[in-house]
C-alpha cells in the first residue's frame, strides 16, 4: 500500500463547555476514497475543519506529504493542496460563480486588476476535465444546489487541490445529481486526487469508497477497508449498538376526514421552474402524503405558501374550516399548523438562543410554560428535559446555545418542537436532512407515531427512500404542478423517478 | 412669484448643487469603505469634526494648507484605528462606537476651540490658508463659463475622480474583490485564505483618512472657518446617501448630489421669503420620499418577474 499523504494523530479541540475531538487520529492515502461517518455531533466537522486549518487543535499533530504540523491555517492548507467543500457552503451569494472561484488566487493584471479573461479560461479548463457543468457568470444566489456545491469542488481544484474533503456533499442532492457527484469523485481519484466523504449515508460509503474511519462522541473508534465490512457492521460502530435500519412501513388505519385542502394554487417565486401554476391536492387525518420531486420544482414554495409565508396570487388552501391563504404564519399555525422547515439555519432555529428556547418556540404561548405574561422556568426547563430526552438531543444542556449545534442535532431540535405541537398538520420539509442514521430511525417512528395520533402529514424528501418508506401516498412535483398521485402500494423508485423527471406512467 | 423662479432655479444651480454636495460625498466615502467589509461607520460626524477643527487650527498657526490637510487626515486615522480596535478586537457594537466618538468630538472641539483658539461659537480668522482652488484664466472672459467651470477647491473635482477610483478599485481590482467578499460572507473569504480581520482594520484605517479629508474640506474648502457642530448632520446625510446607493459609489454620489441639489434650492428659496422650517426640511424630505419611491420601484418590478400568473 503506497504512503499515506497526510496522518492526524491524538487531535484533541476543545469548544466552550465541549470537547468536539478527544484523541481523533485519521490518515488519507494517494487515489483513495476515505469515508468518514459518526453519529450527529461525533466530531467529523470539527476534525476535518482541523485539517483545513480552520481550528487550531489543543493538543495532536498533523503530518502532510511528511512535513509535521501542530496546526496548520486555512492559507497553509491551501498551498499544501488541502481543499475542503463545507457543510454549509462557503460561497458569497452576492457574487458570480466565476468571482467566487478565483477569491484569494485572483490571476492579476497590471495595476492590481483582475484579469477576468485568464481566469475564465483557467476555470474552463476544469470544466472540460471533469464535466462539471457550471454557470460562470450568474450570480451564487440564482444557482440550484446541486450546481452550488459543483462550483465548491472546482474552487478546490481550481485552488490546486490534490486532498479533497467533502464534508456532506449528499445530504442536498437529488438522487440524479448525487449519482453526478460519484462519478465526477470517480475521475477525481482516477487522476490521482485523494477524497474524505463524510456521510451519513452508509449504502453510498460501501459503494464509493475504499476505506472507511468511524467516530464516535470524539473520539476514533476504527478504520476498516470497505471490502471488510458490511451496513449493519458500520450502523453497529457508529451508535454503540444494533441499529434497525429499514422503516417499517406500519399502515396507519383508514384515512380520516379532509383536513387540509390545496385548491388550484398559484404561487410566485423567482426561478421559473419553481412557481407553482393550479396545484391541488388533499390531506387526510392519519395520513402521511409523501412529495417527491427534484429539488426545485416548487415543492419549498407550496410548504412556504400553506405556512404562510409566501404570498398565494390565485386558489385556496383549507386548514379545518377556515381558508388560510395569504394568512400570517402564526394565524396559520394557530388554525392548526406545525412547520418543520427545510432551512433549519434560517427558519428553524434561533441560534442566539438556547437549546431550551428553541424548543418551546410554540408552546411558550401557553399553559403550564407561561402565565399570563410571565414565562414559568420549572415548567420550561422539565419541557425541555423531556424533549432533549426523546429525541436524543446532544449535548443533553437545555441552557447551551443552539449556535453551537452539530448540523444533525440542530434539526432534532426543530423536529422535536414540531411534532410535540401535536398540530392538526405537520408539514415536515426535509425532516431528516444530514441526521445520523440512529436519530433518522429515531425521527421517522416519531412522525409515524404522529400519524398514528391522527396528525395530517405532508412529508417533502429529496430522499425517494424515505418517501417510499413513510407514504400513504405519494404526490409527484415537476414544474410547478402536481404529475402524479399515486397509492404508496404501486409506488417504486422507478415509477416515481419517471414522473419527477416529466415522464407520464405507461 | 413665478419671475421670481429665475432666480432660483439657474445655471448657477450647477455649480451650488456640486459645491454642497462635496462634504456629504466625502462623508459618503468614508462609509462606503466599511460598508463594503459590513461596518457601518456612523462615527463619520465625530471624524469629520474632528479633522474640521484640526485643519483649522493647523492652518491658522502654520499658515501651511497642506500641514493642515496632513494633521486633518492623521487625526482622522487615530480615531478611526481606535474605533476599530474597539470594535474589531474588543467586539464592541459599531454602532454604540460610531455615536460615542460622535458625542466625544462633539464635546472636544467645543473645549479646544475654547483652551487652544480662546474662542467660543466659532473661529475665523484671515491667517487661516484655505485649500488652493483652481484657476484658469482662460474662462475668464465669458461669466457663465466662469461661473459653471472656474474657481473650484481642489477638493471638489477630486472628490468626483474619488468616487470613480473607488469604484474602479472595488470592481476590478483584486483588493476590492476580496474586500468585498469579506463584508458579505466572512467565513467564505477567511476559508480562501483571506485575513479577515486585516482587512477590517485597514480599511477602516482607509476610512479615517477620508473622514479627516472630508473635515478638512468643510473647514478650509466649504467654508474658512471652525465653528461648534459645524457638520451638522452631514456625516449623516453621507450615512444616508451610501444607503441609497446600496454602498455603491455612483449610485451614492448621485444620493449626495440630490442632497446638495434640494440643500442648494432651500437656501434659495428663503430668499424667497418662504418660512424657514420648511425649507430646512427639505433635504430630510427630499431623501425620504425618494428613498421611498426607488424602494417602490423595486419591489413592483420584483414581484412582476416573481409573479406565476403569466
Ligand atoms: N463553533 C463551535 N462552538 C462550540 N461548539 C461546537 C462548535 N462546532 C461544533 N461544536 C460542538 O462540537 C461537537 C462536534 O461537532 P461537529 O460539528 O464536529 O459534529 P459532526 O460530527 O460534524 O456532526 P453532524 O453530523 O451533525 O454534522 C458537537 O458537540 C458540537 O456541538
Ligand atoms: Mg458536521
Amino acid at each position: 500500500m503506497s504512503q499515506p499523504i497526510v496522518v492526524m494523530e491524538a487531535i484533541v479541540k476543545d469548544f466552550p463547555n465541549v470537547r468536539a475531538v478527544d484523541g481523533g487520529r485519521f490518515d488519507l492515502r494517494a487515489g483513495e476514497v476515505h469515508s468518514l461517518i459518526g453519529e450527529n455531533g461525533a466530531g467529523k466537522s470539527t476534525m476535518m475543519k482541523t485539517l483545513y486549518g480552520l481550528y487550531a487543535p489543543e493538543e495532536g499533530r498533523i503530518v502532510v506529504r511528511g512535513r509535521s504540523f501542530e496546526a496548520l491555517t486555512p492559507a497553509g492548507a491551501i498551498s499544501l493542496g488541502i481543499g475542503m467543500v463545507h457543510q454549509e457552503f462557503m460561497l458569497v451569494r452576492e457574487l458570480t460563480v466565476l468571482e467566487n472561484i478565483i477569491l484569494g488566487f485572483e490571476p492579476r493584471k497590471s495595476g492590481g486588476r483582475i484579469d477576468f479573461a485568464e481566469a475564465e479560461g483557467r476555470v474552463r479548463r476544469f470544466i472540460d476535465d471533469y464535466g462539471l457543468h457550471i454557470q460562470l457568470h450568474k450570480k451564487v444566489n440564482a444557482i440550484s444546489v446541486g450546481e452550488a456545491q459543483r462550483v465548491e469542488i472546482i474552487k478546490a481544484l481550481y485552488r490546486g487541490a490534490e486532498i479533497l474533503i467533502l464534508d456532506e456533499p449528499t445530504a442536498v442532492l437529488t438522487p440524479q445529481e448525487a449519482s453526478r457527484l460519484f462519478e465526477i469523485l470517480k475521475t477525481l481519484t482516477a487522476s490521482g486526487k485523494s477524497v474524505v466523504f463524510i456521510t451519513h449515508k452508509l449504502r453510498e460509503v460501501m459503494a464509493l469508497s475504499d476505506r472507511v474511519t468511524v467516530m464516535r462522541q470524539g473520539r476514533h473508534v476504527a478504520t476498516v477497508d470497505v471490502s471488510a465490512t458490511s451496513i449493519p457492521d458500520l450502523a453497529r460502530l457508529m451508535v454503540g449498538r444494533d441499529v434497525f435500519l429499514g422503516v417499517s412501513r406500519a399502515d396507519g388505519g383508514a384515512a380520516g376526514d379532509v383536513v387540509l385542502s390545496v385548491e388550484d394554487v398559484f404561487v410566485p417565486s423567482d426561478k421559473e421552474l419553481s412557481k407553482l401554476r393550479g396545484v391541488s391536492f388533499e390531506l387526510r387525518r392519519g395520513e402521511i402524503l409523501g412529495l417527491a420531486g427534484i429539488d426545485g420544482n416548487g415543492q419549498s414554495e407550496l410548504v412556504e405558501a400553506i405556512a404562510g409565508l409566501r404570498p398565494v396570487e390565485g386558489g385556496r388552501i383549507r386548514l379545518g374550516q377556515g381558508e388560510i391563504q395569504n394568512r400570517s404564519p402564526l394565524e396559520v399555525r394557530a388554525a392548526g399548523l406545525a412547520h418543520i422547515p427545510e432551512d433549519r439555519n434560517a427558519r428553524g432555529l434561533n441560534r442566539a438562543m438556547s437549546i431550551e428556547e428553541n424548543l418551546a418556540g410554540m408552546a411558550f404561548r401557553r399553559a403550564p410554560l407561561s402565565r399570563g405574561p410571565l414565562l414559568v422556568v420549572g415548567a420550561l426547563r422539565r419541557f425541555a428535559r423531556r424533549l432533549i430526552e426523546t429525541f436524543d438531543i446532544r449535548p443533553a444542556r437545555p441552557e447551551a446555545p443552539a449556535a453551537h449545534l452539530s448540523g444533525g442535532n440542530a434539526q432534532k431540535v426543530v423536529v422535536a418542537r414540531e411534532v410535540d405541537e401535536e398540530a392538526q398538520v405537520l408539514l415536515a420539509a426535509q425532516p431528516t436532512r444530514g441526521v445520523d442514521v440512529g436519530s433518522i430511525e429515531n425521527i421517522r417512528r416519531e412522525l409515524v407515531r404522529a400519524r398514528d395520533r391522527g396528525t395530517a402529514i405532508l412529508l417533502v424528501s429529496a430522499d425517494l427512500e424515505e418517501i417510499l418508506s413513510l407514504s400513504d401516498r405519494i404526490a409527484v412535483m415537476y414544474e410547478g404542478q402536481i404529475t402524479g398521485l399515486l397509492d404508496a402500494e404501486g409506488a417504486d423508485e422507478e415509477s416515481l423517478g419517471l414522473l419527477m423527471t416529466g415522464g407520464a406512467l405507461p | 412669484m413665478f419671475d421670481d423662479l429665475s432666480l432660483v432655479f439657474n445655471y448657477t444651480l450647477f455649480r451650488a448643487t456640486l459645491r454642497a454636495s462635496t462634504p456629504i460625498l466625502y462623508a459618503t466615502l468614508t462609509c462606503i469603505l466599511t460598508q463594503q467589509a459590513d461596518i457601518l461607520n456612523v462615527g463619520v460626524e465625530g471624524i469629520m469634526l474632528c479633522g474640521a477643527f484640526t485643519a483649522v487650527a493647523v492652518s491658522y498657526f502654520s499658515g501651511s494648507w497642506l500641514l493642515a490637510l496632513l494633521a486633518a487626515v492623521a487625526v482622522g486615522t487615530v480615531i478611526a484605528a481606535v474605533m476599530a480596535l474597539a470594535h474589531l478586537r474588543y467586539k464592541a457594537d459599531i454602532f454604540v462606537v460610531g455615536m460615542a466618538v460622535n458625542m466625544l468630538a462633539l464635546a472636544l472641539t467645543r473645549f479646544l476651540l475654547q483652551k487652544v483658539l480662546g474662542t467660543s461659537g466659532s473661529f475665523y480668522d484671515r491667517a487661516i490658508v484655505p485649500l488652493p482652488r483652481i484657476h484658469l484664466a482662460l474662462l475668464d472672459g465669458n461669466e457663465v463659463l466662469r461661473s459653471l467651470f472656474n474657481d473650484y477647491s481642489l477638493f471638489e473635482p477630486l472628490g468626483i475622480l474619488l468616487v470613480f477610483f473607488l469604484s474602479w478599485l472595488l470592481y476590478r481590482t483584486v483588493w476590492g474583490l476580496r474586500l468585498r467578499s469579506v463584508g458579505l460572507n466572512p467565513l467564505a473569504a477567511e476559508t480562501a485564505g483571506i485575513p479577515v480581520f486585516r482587512r477590517k482594520f485597514e480599511v477602516m484605517l482607509y476610512s479615517g483618512v477620508v473622514g479627516g479629508m472630508a473635515g478638512a474640506y468643510l473647514s478650509l474648502g466649504y467654508s474658512r472657518l471652525f465653528a461648534e457642530n459645524m457638520t451638522n448632520g452631514r456625516g449623516f446625510m453621507g450615512v444616508a446617501a451610501m444607503f441609497f446607493g446600496g454602498g455603491d459609489p455612483i449610485r451614492s454620489w448621485i444620493g449626495c448630489l440630490i442632497f446638495g441639489f434640494t440643500d442648494s434650492i432651500g437656501s434659495r428659496l428663503q430668499s424667497l421669503g418662504l418660512p424657514p422650517q420648511f425649507i430646512l426640511m427639505i433635504p430630510y424630505v427630499a431623501t425620504i420620499s425618494i428613498l421611498a419611491l426607488a424602494m417602490g420601484r423595486k419591489m413592483a418590478a420584483q414581484r412582476r418577474a416573481r409573479s406565476a400568473l403569466k
